[in-house]
């Protein structure tokens, strides 16, 4: 019989307590973001959302072979020698154009490991986190900036090459 | 009077089920409210970690490492890389190591807040869960500030870590500590010594030492049952040899040695032994570079080699195998977790059904690390 009034005693005086705790609570500040209206300002290395200075990649490929769930496809066709792309921002010589560079958000697992080999620092990573779609095919993010006729001169020019390889050389 | 006829139920609990931390199919043999048999199926989140690992180079693997315990990326990164670099025979140096040490414990301390958060809450005392999810965004806030990201971090790289601290971070881990300690007497008063929690825990699922031992239990779950053994200490890895601080073993204060309640108990003073760690690994931080190991291409020799670190489940373990080549030969992982619920049928025939909960959450398991 002790125990059972005992059991009682117990059971409110340790809920009390945590009352107790929560009681104090209500006079603290409340820690609770309202997040669409109110946002926190996220550190400056925060990864997030891939993006690509198409005007500073050199397609040296270094990005997509880092990536552990391929989610970065880039396509270069060799420039000809007397054509001169210009120069990227810390001074390497471009030498390919880029007919593709696509990245899948969808499938990036934001891992930055394609941020660290670059060269040219042209692939990083911005504090944007709120893009998403209805459409999965929307998260595939083209950052390649050549025009349409000037992709379609380069492909026919890749064909002519590679017709010309193709054909034996002429008796010399 | 005649013999009431009584029948064998089965009842399928899960995979859907708030209390199975996951996708976790238990299927209970029941006898009215009395356990017959509870039998764990798992599989529902494998994902093929180790044939993915014998695919990508040795630095690619560290992402899906993060990717098994999410709870705790930092420390399934810290095996896997203490692993390669002794194959490798890389030693880091002092800053590096200490950067791992805090960050790991921190991560235990973040995977702790969740486990015990999410206890409470299957039982049904939900306020400490808001409490310890408080304290853990301030630890995933710490960890965006130095790494980046908020739960798979992909932060400690074969030689090294992948951002140094920014200025102040040390400071702020500091001040961390500071304000973490006493709101642990706050989960004592909301939760550890509630007569209705300490009703619904002592006493319920009593893993014996030798029963603990003969499954492969590891971790806090092992040290409940009143075993001595913690990686940290038995086979020392990294710098922890240096620090100062005590393995937690259970002792019934509130019932039998090995109840739950000895489970979940464990865990809140190993809160305040990363604590400890923390703070002295924080103290008096060298200089260095963090990068200067790290290869440009990560090759490791021929040969293979069995890593165990302390996760905040328990002995996480990785059997590594390499042929010389960019790729790994062969990844073998063994899970804490796995070992851990492997138990769930030996604790739980003849108890309530109401009990299993109880059980499971006081195992703490993690899905993604037991299908991995």
């Amino acid at each position: 019989m002790a125990q059972y009034f005992r059991n009682i005693y117990e059971t409110i005086a340790t809920v009390l307590i945590g009352m107790g705790v929560t009681f104090r609570h209500l006079f603290t500040k409340s820690v609770t973001l309202q997040y669409p209206r109110e946002q926190r300002e996220l550190p400056s290395g925060t990864r997030q959302k891939l993006f690509v200075n198409i005007d500073d990649c050199i397609g040296c490929l270094q990005c997509e072979k880092a990536c552990p769930v391929s989610c970065i496809t880039i396509e270069t066709i060799k420039a000809e020698k007397d054509e001169d792309l210009g120069e990227t921002s810390n001074g390497k010589k471009k030498r390919m154009y880029l007919t593709r560079f696509d990245i899948d958000m969808a499938k990036c697992c934001y891992c930055a490991d394609c941020v660290f080999p670059c060269p040219t620092e042209c692939i990083y990573m911005v504090p944007e986190f709120d893009f998403a779609t209805y459409d999965r095919n929307d998260l595939v993010f083209r950052f390649s900036n050549l025009s349409d006729e000037k992709h379609k001169e380069l492909i026919e020019r890749e064909k002519a090459k590679e017709a010309a390889k193709q054909q034996p050389p002429e008796a010399n | 009077m005649p013999d009431l006829r009584t029948e064998v139920m089965e009842v399928n609990m899960g995979p859907q089920h708030p209390s199975t931390h996951g996708v976790l199919r238990v299927v209970l043999k029941t006898d009215g409210e009395i356990v017959l048999d509870a039998i764990p199926y798992i599989g529902y989140l494998h994902r093929c970690f180790e044939k993915h690992a014998e695919n990508v180079t040795w630095q690619q693997v560290i992402p899906f490492t993060d990717r098994m315990d999410y709870l705790a990326s930092m420390n399934n990164n810290f095996g896997y890389v203490v692993g390669v670099e002794k194959l490798m025979g890389i030693e880091v140096n002092e800053r590096v190591e200490r950067l791992r040490v805090i960050t790991a414990e921190l991560n235990r301390i973040a995977s702790h807040l969740i486990a015990l958060g999410t206890y409470g809450l299957d039982i049904g005392a939900f306020t400490p869960f808001l409490y310890a999810f408080r304290e853990r965004e301030m630890i995933l806030d710490l960890f965006e500030e130095i790494c980046g990201a908020r739960l798979l971090y992909n932060f400690m790289w074969v030689g090294g870590v992948s951002h140094d601290a920014p200025d102040g971070w040390i400071q702020k881990v500091l001040d961390f500590c500071d304000y973490f300690s006493p709101k642990i007497k706050e989960y004592n008063d909301l939760l550890s010594f509630n007569k209705i929690f300490i009703e619904r825990t002592a006493n319920v699922g009593v893993l014996p030492a030798d029963v603990a031992i003969s499954y492969g239990c590891s971790g806090p779950t092992l040290r409940a049952s009143g075993v001595d053994f913690d990686l940290r200490k038995n086979d020392p890895y990294s710098i922890y040899d240096k620090f100062d601080f005590n393995t937690v073993i259970g002792e019934g204060l509130k019932g039998t040695v090995g109840d739950c309640w000895d489970r979940y108990w464990v865990r809140i003073i190993e809160m305040e032994e990363s604590v400890k760690i923390i703070r002295q690994a924080a103290s008096d931080m060298p200089d260095g570079n963090v990068k200067e190991k790290i290869p440009k291409i990560v090759k490791v020799p021929a040969g293979e080699i069995y890593q165990r670190t302390e996760t905040p489940r328990g002995e996480l373990g990785y059997y590594i195998v390499s042929s010389g080549d960019k790729i790994p030969e062969r990844i073998k992982v063994r899970s804490p977790a796995f070992c851990n619920l492997s138990v769930l049928p030996a604790i739980s025939r003849g108890i309530m059904v109401a009990d299993i909960v109880a059980i499971i959450g006081s195992l703490d398991i993690v899905l993604g690390e037991i299908d991995r």
